[in-house]
């Protein structure tokens, strides 16, 4: 019987990696849609400070280091106003995604994805999106004010209440040196190690980072737009501020103590400035001590 | 008679005609005999047209990568032990890292004059590398790698390999993010070569990635040996460029027998001496106003951590090309594996490059059948063949050398990676195919030409009194006809006033 079990267990175990093949399969035929933002619940937060209204809703919480804030649910009005104006074209007017007359589908479902997140799209100019059909939404200035981005985030969230909330992040006594050291692991392999940004594959990238505010920069890396991984569990609100205090000092405002950054480019401007004003200067430089004939 | 008294006036007798200095060197004379080697030396005969420079700039700024070096070393610790750093730049404060990079960060800001030293080393490696690329391509199109020179072409092709190697080697000794990429990839790339990779890899870095022995040993191979191989060679290259003496452009009283140029002293001399401290120069201004390889922003190298848009050093790029559009082929069988996408653009290419150019002048003289001695230089346009092939090759490199930064291609001008990647893929195999032809029937063309490739004249049309018009050619411009310097009198110790041959305004003449 004890040889019968094994065989069963050993057939099962065999099984496994097919039935973990047809789940990846699965998982696999999923169809992200062009702006669609990686979504899972980031859960109950956790946080040493939490704050509840009279009914017991959570409207902040965080800690020292982050503070996140639910919009404030008097703009409820306003951001359903502003979202029928500039958004249900294509979200729908329920912000699920289907709108009135399109593709269903074809559009992120904005339900569930946390005031942050709409937030950030919003003030970082890439909604209301200008073309639709580009395969990333450039950064551009935005379209509508602070105050609006928040209204519709507002509406929203009143839809279905989820994290993360609007981080506010306290740069006071943040370690610029822990930030660098985060950096260059979780953010360097695509924005590089100067923060420049760079391709990525089939017309994607990721963006420059040298002019973000703190707090789109905290928004981002909690809620991961577009092709970023979304870092929740992995980083701390601590060293979220780290990184934000590095990325707003150092990647910002280089020091540049060598003379003319040359574009963060890297040995790419070293070369051609090496070669055209180096070795080309210097044989104009023969051609002019020289004969020429 | 000579009596104990002695004057000031005859101690300045018994010294003859040169002073202190002339009865030192005659001292000196009478003991090693300089007079005779030395004298021939000053009288050396250098042709002045300005490509002769180009590899000056070569041997100078390898001289300002000695001095800088040095001074780099003193501060430099070749060490991989793990240390905290508490210096000057606050962004790294506490971090942990090896001594090497501890100790560039530490040069850069704490010694005084250290981040300019290094910056001007760096920039002076590659200007040195650049130059010796321009002075080949000189050297390939005018045919001066012909006999009797093959040997100083295999010496100056040695030379360039080994420039570019104590380049990687020294761009990877401060250990930080990037340059520890790239000894990576070298160890990748070691491992690639099929059946003896591994144990290759393990004897160089004395055992896996990364280890502990890698810097020290890159560090004693990058300040003492292939240095000393450089110094070595460079010593040689000069020895035969004297021994055999200039080539020289055909013209004017040139021919096969003769050189004709500014002797090295005093016009040489003075000339190339001016020349060192304008490299030297234009090093130092570099040096001081354009950052290059700001390692502090990169941080310590950890195998965990990359950055994207990572390049070598340019000389390295083209390399980095290959490896970047090669297509993922492997082989896997018999228990062994062979990565062809690492092995091919990274060990079997670079190797077919250099093995072509040292077989050049063989290959040249195999098929022209030509083995008699060559002086004068040929133009290029001259030689259709030779520069459509040197065109190709160059048109290749530079395809390769673009192709090292698709993604920094892509992301500049908004494209996708792929089709960047594509387009590269396509244009490295396309462009020697299309460069030859171009390369050919443009030589051809300008050979064919009167008076092609020199500056046209311009006719001047007058009007006379009695309304006729008349053109008539203006001179020639100065530089064409090399008139413009005044003649140099040659200083008669140098040689006896009678044996100064008749030459062109400022040059001299001596047979060979």
């Amino acid at each position: 019987m004890k040889r019968v079990g094994a065989y069963v267990a050993a057939g099962l175990a065999a099984l496994a990696p097919v039935v973990a093949f047809a789940g990846t399969a699965h998982a696999q035929t999923f169809s992200f849609t062009p702006y669609q933002t990686s979504r899972f619940d980031a859960g109950t937060p956790n946080s040493s400070v939490v704050v509840r209204n009279h009914h017991g809703v959570i409207i902040s919480y965080g800690d020292s280091a982050i503070m996140y804030h639910a919009p404030s649910s008097t703009l409820d009005a306003l951001g359903q106003a502003l979202f029928l104006q500039n958004c249900a074209s294509c979200h729908g007017d329920q912000a699920n995604g289907i709108p009135a007359n399109g593709t269903p589908g074809a559009y992120p479902n904005l339900i569930g994805l946390g005031p942050a997140t709409i937030d950030f799209w919003i003030e970082s100019g890439r909604m209301p999106a200008v073309d639709t059909a580009a395969v990333e939404a450039p950064r551009r200035p935005p379209r509508l004010t602070h105050d609006q981005a928040l209204a519709i985030a507002a509406w929203v969230n009143s839809l279905d209440p989820s994290y993360p909330y609007i981080p506010s992040v306290n740069l006071k006594g943040a370690n610029v040196a822990d930030g660098a050291a985060l950096f260059a692991l979780n953010c360097a392999a695509c924005h590089t190690i100067e923060g420049d940004g760079d391709a990525l594959a089939r017309g994607t990238y990721a963006p420059s980072l040298r002019n973000i505010p703190a707090t789109q920069v905290a928004e981002a890396i909690r809620t991961g737009p577009a092709n970023m991984p979304r870092f929740t569990g992995n980083l701390s609100d601590y060293q979220v501020r780290d990184i934000v205090k590095y990325v707003t000092t150092e990647i910002q405002h280089p020091r540049n103590p060598g003379g003319f950054g040359l574009g963060g480019l890297g040995p790419v401007a070293e070369g051609f400035v090496g070669l055209l004003l180096g070795v080309g200067l210097l044989a104009l430089v023969g051609f002019w001590v020289g004969e020429r004939q | 008679m000579s009596d104990a008294v002695t004057t000031r006036r005859s101690r300045r007798q018994s010294r003859g005609p040169y002073g202190r200095l002339g009865s030192a060197l005659n001292e000196l004379d009478d003991r090693v005999g300089v007079a005779k080697g030395g004298r021939s030396f000053l009288d050396k005969i250098f042709p002045d047209h300005w490509s002769f420079m180009l590899g000056e700039i070569a041997l100078y700024s390898f001289v300002v990568v000695l001095v800088t070096g040095v001074f780099l070393t003193l501060y430099y610790v070749p060490s991989q032990a793990i240390v905290t750093y508490h210096g000057s730049y606050l962004p790294l404060d506490g971090t942990s890292m090896t001594e090497a990079y501890a100790s560039t960060v530490n040069l850069s800001f704490a010694v005084r004059a250290g981040l300019l030293m290094r910056q001007m080393h760096h920039w002076s490696a590659d200007i040195f590398i650049g130059a010796i690329v321009v002075h080949m391509a000189r050297v390939f199109f005018t045919g001066a790698f012909r006999k009797p020179r093959e040997l100083n072409w295999t010496i100056g092709v040695t030379l360039l390999t080994l420039a570019i190697v104590n380049g990687f080697l020294g761009y990877s000794l401060p250990d930080d993010l990037v340059s520890g990429t790239g000894i990576r990839i070298a160890y990748s790339i070691i491992l690639s070569v099929p059946l003896v990779g591994t144990y290759l890899a393990f004897f160089i870095f004395g055992g896996n990635f990364p280890g502990t022995a890698v810097i020290p040993r890159f560090f004693i191979l990058h300040v003492l040996i292939v240095p000393a191989l450089i110094v070595g060679l460079v010593g040689a290259h000069l020895f035969l460029l004297v021994r055999q003496k200039h080539t020289q452009f055909p013209g004017e009283g040139r021919t096969e027998r003769n050189v004709v140029g500014s002797p090295m002293f005093p016009v040489f001399m003075a000339k190339t001496t001016g020349f060192m401290l304008i490299v030297a120069g234009v090093t130092a201004l570099l040096g001081a106003f354009a950052q290059i390889n700001p390692i502090w922003q990169f941080g310590p190298y950890e195998a965990a951590r990359i950055s994207y848009a990572v390049q070598p050093d340019w000389y390295m790029a083209f390399l980095d090309g290959a490896l970047r559009i090669f297509p993922s082929w492997s082989f896997h069988s018999f228990g062994y594996t062979i990565p062809f996408e690492v092995t091919i653009p990274a060990v079997v290419f670079p190797g077919l490059l250099f093995g072509l150019a040292y077989a050049w002048p063989a290959i040249e003289r195999r098929v022209t059948h030509d083995n008699a001695l060559h002086n004068l230089l040929d133009r290029p346009s001259s030689r259709p063949k030779r520069t459509a092939a040197g065109v190709a090759v160059l048109a290749m490199l530079s395809m390769l050398f673009i192709a090292s930064s698709t993604d920094v291609i892509a992301n500049f001008f908004h494209v996708s990676l792929n089709t960047v990647l594509w387009t590269m893929r396509i244009l490295v195999l396309v462009s020697p195919f299309v460069a030859y032809p171009i390369g050919y029937f443009i030589a051809k063309e300008i050979h064919a030409t009167r008076g092609g490739g020199r500056r046209k004249t311009v006719n001047v049309v007058q009007r006379t009194a009695s309304g006729e018009y008349v053109a008539t050619p203006a001179p020639a411009y100065g530089d064409d006809v090399a008139s413009e310097l005044a003649p140099t009198p040659v200083p008669t110790f140098i040689t006896p006033p009678e044996a100064v041959p008749p030459t062109d305004p400022g040059t001299r003449t001596v047979d060979r």
